[in-house]
């Protein structure tokens, strides 16, 4: 097993906000990326978008973000139906896109899923590594979080 | 000009078939929307579309399979890949395959309507 590096972590933070930026003209920003602390748990918002990696890589991408978020992008997006299921494939959509993204950096090798979605957090833990990366999100007044918890596997 | 829309997720097929009423494009007549490969092919079978615009990343039959088997069903069908993966080869892969053109995800408006005046392109 090995790490991510600082340069591979700023493929996300990166990913995140030339999303923001190429569907809504304006940039989401990145207001911190750190080590999960021991006994700390990354904020969970009322969606919660994962994709499952795998190949020569293991663990997951997950974002969440709350619905006054996912509503104001779908505004963005001139889609008018922000019906419950809409507003849970955006944040998966949203999540596999960012993992998809990242395969510029990390190549065909990772493999990545399609998206799972939780209303909150994912029932269970999953952890692939002990400590994931949390890279905090702002976009407009909206606080959203993605979670790296991706490590090579060879 | 029939298309077929093929994207596991609502919000961009929806989002396709709104722009492909833009005005710089052709007259477009939408036949289907298929949520994943097996229905892709299936719609494919039952509508014969001209235009497909394919997602990569989808449930039961994912959009390389897909493509080989909408090429074997109609060798002429014009296939758009609308894909989050940005990794060379798996565009260059796709190409390969029988797609006439690759446009990555996230995508604006423009730059889907400029993807399909170009492989819409005699």
């Amino acid at each position: 097993m090995s790490d991510l590096s600082e340069t591979e972590i700023k493929v996300f933070t990166d990913a995140v906000s030339h999303y923001f930026s190429q569907l809504t003209r304006e940039p989401a920003a990145v207001r911190g990326a750190y080590l999960e602390r021991e006994g700390e748990t990354p904020p969970v918002y009322d969606y919660s978008g994962r994709i499952l990696v795998g190949g020569q890589f293991r663990g997951s991408v997950t974002l969440s973000a709350p619905r006054a978020m996912i509503r104001h992008l779908l505004v963005a997006l001139h889609e008018p139906d922000q019906s419950e299921e809409n507003l849970r494939d955006t944040v998966g959509e949203l999540a596999n896109t960012l993992a998809g993204n990242a395969r510029r950096h990390f190549g065909e090798h990772m493999e990545i899923s399609v998206p799972i979605t939780a209303a909150g957090a994912f029932p269970g833990s999953l952890a692939a590594r002990d400590r994931r990366y949390v890279i905090m999100v702002n976009w407009k007044t909206y606080n959203a979080c993605l979670v790296v918890d991706i490590e090579r596997s060879n | 000009m029939k298309l077929l829309i093929v994207d596991d997720s609502n919000v961009i097929r929806q989002r396709i078939a709104r722009i492909a009423s833009d005005a710089r494009l052709p007259p477009m007549h939408i036949v289907g929307q298929a949520r994943n490969g097996v229905e892709a092919v299936q719609m494919v079978r039952q509508h014969d579309p001209d235009l497909v615009t394919l997602d990569l990343t989808m449930p039961e039959l994912g959009g390389e399979e897909c493509t080989e088997q909408m090429i074997a069903l109609k060798p002429a069908l014009t296939i758009l890949v609308v894909s989050a993966l940005s990794d060379k080869a798996t565009a260059l892969r796709a190409l390969k395959k029988g797609a006439q053109g690759f446009l990555y995800k996230p995508f604006t408006d423009d730059q889907l309507v400029a993807a399909l005046q170009e492989v819409m392109l005699p």
